[in-house]
């Protein structure tokens, strides 16, 4: 198994926001992560990344088998996860193309590969940028700095195609991009699917999974994984709407409201 | 009276006894002046307004003194290393020293001479200058300065001369000998009309002996002159360093004062432009950077004095552990400064939470058609960039140092000089958390 949540909780201050995830992914997989605003999406794959902010107060996250709570932010990517952001952020001063070097580098050092140079990873940038047809241009550019959604949206996916991690977690990639955009990103996303490479995808739009085609889709409400099926159950969703999964998991219904 | 007074009372009369031969009239009531002043005044305590926040106790408590010519100490390596590369005038604990000064490739139309030099050789140009901008009565510090008046520079633009490369003074401490060092460097700097050059002031010292630098810098500028100010200041972290810097703008004149306060225990620095002509632009960029318990004061004065002159201000701090640090900024737009365009800004970053900043603009508006603005603000790091960083992989320490290199490359990134530019990313490298803090100078 790449990823095993088990019965995640987490929250923030006083208010719990993860009340019991499972979820289990295999390498080689792509899983959808749907539901309501609020049902705490962002929470999962925060709390995924390592942030500090969240606190877990129970269960257990397993990668490659071993306990990835224990491990800092910047271990984690190391491990090899990488988190798409939904809201990427704005840097003003670092250099995009400095900052995914420090990046890399850091990554093959902690790793023990030897660093890659200036020369080097430019040329390995600019072919990597090709993959989400992303202007050289913004490498000279403050890390999102006045990038629009849609370019901030692409920076993370070449972010990913430069890192190459072992489990994506894309949150919301496809908000703010135009359906060329999208077509484009998802390429690149697709581009990026390997036997070894597991991908949680979190999107409100079944159109983005008209691309990237998922193994599994999770409908979660509520800070609960309520639902699971196949790539159909995303179609449904969207002719039947979320008062559909409230009919068929209340509980988790009426939370995902509150 | 305090001892500690007594002590540069006693040093300044002795000293202008021993000139009392040699020196010209004029310098000697110039000297005769500060010495009174001093007297007058004696030095600030915190109880005074504009020195509140920085205590001058340990300086003057210490019984600091100016070496004896003739002194000296093989640092030419040192010298070679530290110097940026172009002509240079370069003062060993505040002595002036031929032999390390080179002023090959000075462009012709200036003229560098160590103030002993021009007191003999131009004393009328100098005269005009000297001690009109910075006034002993207006400043203690000012006026021990001016009672000890000996070293210096005199810059000298011819007027429509375009000098390309930067004069360069370069004091260094030498950290050699016992005894507490006292430097008092006088800078007079005269920008004929239509000219432009650059100057850098360097401090920088070898770790040792306490030393004290006091010093001050006049800049006048003809009409449509152009100064480029760099003051780069990376003393020892145990040094104490106070100067002031006064310029006047005539007519469609512009100064860009660069100030880099990176060393020292107690480093305060001053800035006073008045705008004396319609047209002037005034841009003052700061930085300082302090770690342990250093206290780095900055003061900024800006007089708009006449109509439709421009000033720019940036100043920002980076302070760590229990250093603390002061920006008072002062905009003045005077009565019958129309059209006045002033913005000032100072940001602040704090790295730790025992690290301190006090930072007050000050803007006194009596104009009414103007353009005006300004803003303060203390920070630390952003959360979400630093998370950001860490999970892309960019261990703690390191996204730290990025962002912290962020914050600062706004002012760093205005300094067009290259060498300097580069000097002053790798002083701050070293100086940056988790860098390799005990760097001096280099
Ligand atoms: N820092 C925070 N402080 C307080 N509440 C928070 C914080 N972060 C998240 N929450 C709350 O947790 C809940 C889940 O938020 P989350 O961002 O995970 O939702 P989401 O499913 O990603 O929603 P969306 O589809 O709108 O992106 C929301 O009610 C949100 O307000
Ligand atoms: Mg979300």
């Amino acid at each position: 198994m790449l990823l095993s949540v088990r019965n995640l909780h987490a929250r923030i201050g006083d208010k719990e926001i993860l009340k019991g995830i499972n979820l289990e992914l295999k390498p080689g997989e792509v899983h959808a992560i749907m539901g309501p605003n609020g049902s705490g999406k962002s929470t999962l794959s925060q709390v995924l990344a390592g942030r500090e902010t969240y606190k877990v107060t129970q269960g257990e996250v397993l990668f490659e088998g071993k306990d990835l709570l224990a491990l800092t932010p910047e271990q984690r990517a190391v491990a090899g996860v990488f988190l798409a952001f939904q809201y990427p952020v704005e840097i003003p001063g670092v250099g995009n193309l400095h900052f995914l070097r420090t990046a890399l580098n850091a990554q093959r050092r902690s790793r023990g590969l030897e660093e890659l140079d200036a020369m080097d990873f430019l040329s390995l940038a600019k072919e990597r940028m090709k993959l989400v047809q992303m202007d050289q241009g913004f490498l000279n550019r403050s890390v999102n700095e006045g990038f629009s959604g849609g370019e901030k949206k692409r920076n993370e996916v070449f972010q990913m195609a430069v890192l190459q991690p072992r489990l994506a977690i894309l949150d919301e990639t496809d908000s703010g991009l135009d359906i060329d955009a999208l077509r484009i990103v998802a390429g690149g996303v697709n581009a990026l699917r390997s036997k070894e490479r597991g991908m949680l995808v979190i999107t409100h739009y079944q159109r983005l999974l008209d691309y990237i085609v998922p193994d599994k889709v999770h409908v979660m409400a509520g800070g609960r994984i309520v639902m699971s099926g196949g790539k159909e159950l995303a179609l449904e969703l969207e002719k039947k709407g979320y008062a559909w999964v409230e009919k068929l998991g209340p509980a988790a219904g009426r939370e995902a409201r509150t | 009276m305090s001892a500690g007074l007594q002590h540069y009372l006693d040093v300044a009369q002795r000293f202008q006894a021993e000139q009392a031969e040699t020196a010209p009239l004029w310098l000697r009531a110039l000297r005769e002046e500060g010495l009174a002043q001093l007297s007058r005044q004696g030095f600030p305590t915190p109880r005074h307004e504009d020195w509140k926040y920085t205590d001058v106790a340990p300086i003057v408590s210490r019984g600091f003194a100016p070496v004896g010519a003739g002194r000296s100490v093989d640092l030419k390596a040192r010298v070679e290393q530290l110097a940026l590369p172009g002509p240079r005038l370069v003062f060993v604990d505040g002595r002036h020293s031929p032999e390390l000064s080179s002023l090959e490739g000075l462009y012709e139309g200036v003229t560098v001479k160590s103030l002993r030099v021009a007191v003999r050789e131009d004393a009328e140009a100098l005269e005009a200058v000297l001690g009109r901008r910075a006034r002993a009565e207006a400043h203690p510090f000012t006026a021990l300065n001016a009672a000890l008046l000996e070293e210096g520079a005199f810059v000298q633009v011819r007027p429509g001369a375009v000098a390309p490369s930067p004069v360069q003074l370069f004091f260094l401490a030498s950290g050699a000998g016992a005894a507490p060092v006292l430097a008092s460097p006088r800078i007079v700097v005269v920008a004929g009309e239509n000219s432009e050059a650059a100057l850098v002031e360097l401090y920088a010292g070898v770790e040792g002996g306490a030393s004290f630098t006091n010093a001050v810098t006049e800049v006048v500028l003809g009409d449509n002159a152009r100064l480029h100010h760099y003051k780069l200041q990376a003393e020892p972290d145990a040094a104490f360093h106070l100067a002031s810097l006064h310029a006047r703008l005539s007519r469609d004149s512009s100064l860009t004062s660069h100030a880099f306060a990176l060393g020292g225990a107690l480093a305060r620095n001053e800035v006073y432009s008045v705008f004396a002509g319609e047209g002037g632009e005034c841009v003052l960029n700061g930085l300082y950077v302090g770690h342990g318990t250093q206290h780095l004061d900055n003061r900024t004065d800006l007089d708009h004095a006449v109509p439709r002159c421009t000033s720019r201000e940036l100043y920002k701090g980076v302070l760590d552990d229990r250093a603390r640090g002061t920006f008072h900024g002062r905009v003045l737009v005077r009565q019958d400064a129309q059209r006045t365009d002033a913005s000032q800004t100072n940001r602040n970053l704090l790295l730790s939470e025992e690290a301190l900043v006090d930072t007050r603009p000050q803007l006194e508006i009596l104009a009414d058609d103007v353009k005006c603005a300004h803003g303060a603000a203390v920070g630390r790091l952003d959360e979400q960039a630093l998370f950001y960083l860490r999970a892309r992989g960019i261990p703690r320490a390191e996204a730290e140092r990025l962002l912290t290199y962020a914050f600062a490359s706004e002012v760093v990134g205005a300094v067009k000089l290259e060498p300097l530019r580069a000097r002053v990313e790798q002083l701050l490298a070293g100086r940056l958390p988790g860098g390799a803090r005990r760097e001096v100078g280099a």
